[in-house]
């Protein structure tokens, strides 16, 4: 009795996995910046988000990225709603890939996940150059975009990896 | 053509109105009610206002529990990067140290004439309020640089205060909260910190480029380049930031360059920061009258007694350098001298060994002499004393044949 129910916690805490890994991104803006690297750093939020809500759309709540979205606006400082704002639209991209797509494609998603983010990004600095007169370094983001789409390749073999193999194992006993 | 037009608009049209299995909105509404949101919260509404408030009292007091497992992380690897590097650090500390040792000194000379002619000018400010924070949140992310404290309108600070590190500008705050606030670094590309370059008093405005880096725009006045280090500390215009807060400094390499926007170098790593120091300046009220002439009678008399105590140790110092020039004199001459007499010493060796090898010489010469003299006379006498069937005299090559030739002959030796 008491096994079953621990299998049904971990299954429970596999399910919310993607949300808690979310918040946890968000709230500690998972990049390493603390290496101290200079020209280095991606948007974990951004891969997590795309991809989630491409392959697991259910493990995703739209809400809670929303949620995520403001909380993130809270930490980086950027006026709230902004975060939430592109967040969605990379929700919406990934909703349209998944609608016409028929055979998935690992290469074919990172590309399009590439122009997603060059789009997120190019109404991120318009927003907060021209509307909220932030101001923003170029370099720093063509950086970012550059590793966010480089790091896609890394992290959707580890979900790929994490959905097949424990949550799935999980599943099936 | 037109078939793959309806799917476009079918799928677009799914994206946005359909919900998934577990969604309760679709991402149109969604997408709307952010777009009310960022409008409204830019408009200043109230109710925005309010939960922008509990978002943040939330945000950040969850955000610094989710990081104690990456502080962690971080803070070890600090630790392990300061461990690698402490030696060289503590040679380098050392020698500083020494020479600071001597600066203090003139330094409190000139911080006491400065405040004497601050108060003249009437641009002397005193600390009005001074609290310490921790630094809840470090999130140096690549597009705004930022920092939350866990001190808020609860306890007095409000905004535009100054945020320091010991004595080196970190930021302004930016944003109050009931229990935390918002610093903006200076390292923020946003920050415009109107900054004075010493030596030359050269006023300019810097900016933000990297964690460890500004940038000068906006010189006023020529800044010729040459290859001279300037130090950058705030010059107190616009009255934001009192003057003379240390910032950073352009080094010689860089200030050699012809070119407009000069690099700072920060004095602090905006990455390292754990507890600051938030304060507010306030102009002193003392007027020059004749109620402060004691107390600038008293500073004239500070100064006057640390000029002495100063031209002490520099006396002091001085001898101690002469006696150690000294000392240094004195065991050149001693090395010197040593090397000397370990030269003549092997020197006495050889001619030692010469004189030896000389004598052996010698020997042989005489020895030689002598067989020669004895041959010469072995033909002119050796049939005298040569052994014969007749005579019974002495044998070739014995010792008594040899006498007998060196006598010239037998009868020599019985005369």
């Amino acid at each position: 009795m008491s096994s079953i129910n621990r299998r049904h916690l971990i299954l429970r805490l596999y399910r919310f996995f993607p949300v808690i890994l979310l918040f946890v991104s968000v709230l500690n803006i998972f990049d390493f910046n603390y290496l101290g690297l200079k020209y280095f750093s991606f948007n974990f939020s951004y891969i997590l988000i795309f991809y989630y809500s491409l392959k697991k759309s259910e493990s995703l709540g739209y809400i809670a990225i929303f949620i995520a979205g403001l909380f993130n606006d809270v930490i980086v400082g950027t006026p709230i709603g902004l975060s939430s704002l592109m967040y969605l639209i990379l929700c919406v991209a990934s909703s349209y890939l998944r609608n016409i797509t028929l055979r998935p494609n690992l290469t074919k998603d990172c590309i399009f996940f590439l122009i997603t983010i060059l789009i997120i990004n190019s109404l991120l600095f318009v927003a907060l150059n021209f509307i909220f007169n932030y101001e923003i370094d170029y370099f720093n983001q063509i950086i970012n975009i550059v590793y966010t789409f480089l790091f896609y390749f890394l992290f959707s073999h580890l979900f790929n990896f994490f959905e097949n193999y424990m949550v799935g194992s999980n599943n099936v006993r | 053509m037109e078939t793959s037009r309806d799917d476009f608009i079918i799928a677009i049209r799914s994206a946005f109105l359909k919900k998934g299995t577990q969604q309760k909105f679709s991402l149109l509404s969604l997408l709307l009610f952010s777009i009310i949101f960022l409008v409204l919260g830019s408009l200043n509404f109230k109710a925005i206002g309010y939960v922008k408030l509990a978002i943040k009292e939330i945000v950040y007091t969850s955000s610094f529990i989710v990081s104690v497992p990456e502080n962690f992380v971080k803070n070890t690897y600090s630790d392990i990067s300061n461990h690698f590097s402490h030696y060289n650090d503590y040679k380098k500390i050392k020698v500083e140290l020494e020479s600071l040792k001597l600066k203090k000194l003139t330094n409190k000379i000139l911080t006491l004439e400065n405040i004497k002619y601050k108060k003249l000018v009437d641009d002397y400010f005193i600390k009005e309020n001074e609290t310490f924070a921790k630094a809840l949140i470090d999130k140096q992310s690549p597009f705004l640089r930022s920092i939350i404290i866990n001190k808020g309108s609860k306890n007095n600070i409000q905004l535009g205060m100054i945020v320091l590190e010991e004595d080196y500008l970190v930021g302004k705050i930016v944003e109050v909260n009931y229990l935390t606030s918002r610093v903006l670094l200076i390292s923020d590309i946003n920050s415009k910190i109107p900054v004075s370059l010493q030596p030359g008093d050269i006023q300019a405005i810097m900016s933000g480029k990297s964690r460890t880096k500004g940038v000068l725009q906006y010189i006023k006045g020529d800044l010729i380049s040459n290859k001279e280090e300037l130090t950058v500390v705030t010059s107190g215009s616009g009255g934001v930031f009192k003057s003379g807060i240390p910032i950073g400094k352009i080094l010689a390499k860089e200030n050699s360059l012809e070119k407009e926007d000069k690099i700072v170098n920060f004095y602090r790593d905006f990455a390292q920061l754990k507890f600051v120091k938030v304060t507010s300046y306030l102009k002193e009220k003392e007027d020059i009258d004749i109620s402060s002439k004691g107390y600038l009678k008293k500073q004239a008399i500070k100064i006057k007694e640390t000029i002495e105590q100063n031209e002490t140790l520099r006396v002091l110092t001085e001898q101690k350098r002469i006696l150690i020039e000294q000392k240094k004199i004195a065991d050149e001459i001693r090395i010197k001298i040593e090397e000397e007499n370990i030269i003549l010493k092997n020197k006495t060796v050889e001619l030692e060994k010469e004189i030896s090898i000389a004598k052996i010489t010698i020997e042989k010469d005489t020895i030689g002499r002598n067989n020669l003299v004895f041959l010469q006379l072995n033909l002119l006498h050796g049939h005298k004393c040569r052994k014969t069937f007749y005579n019974n005299l002495f044998k070739v090559n014995t010792e008594e044949y040899r006498k007998c030739v060196l006598n010239k002959g037998v009868d020599k030796i019985s005369e």
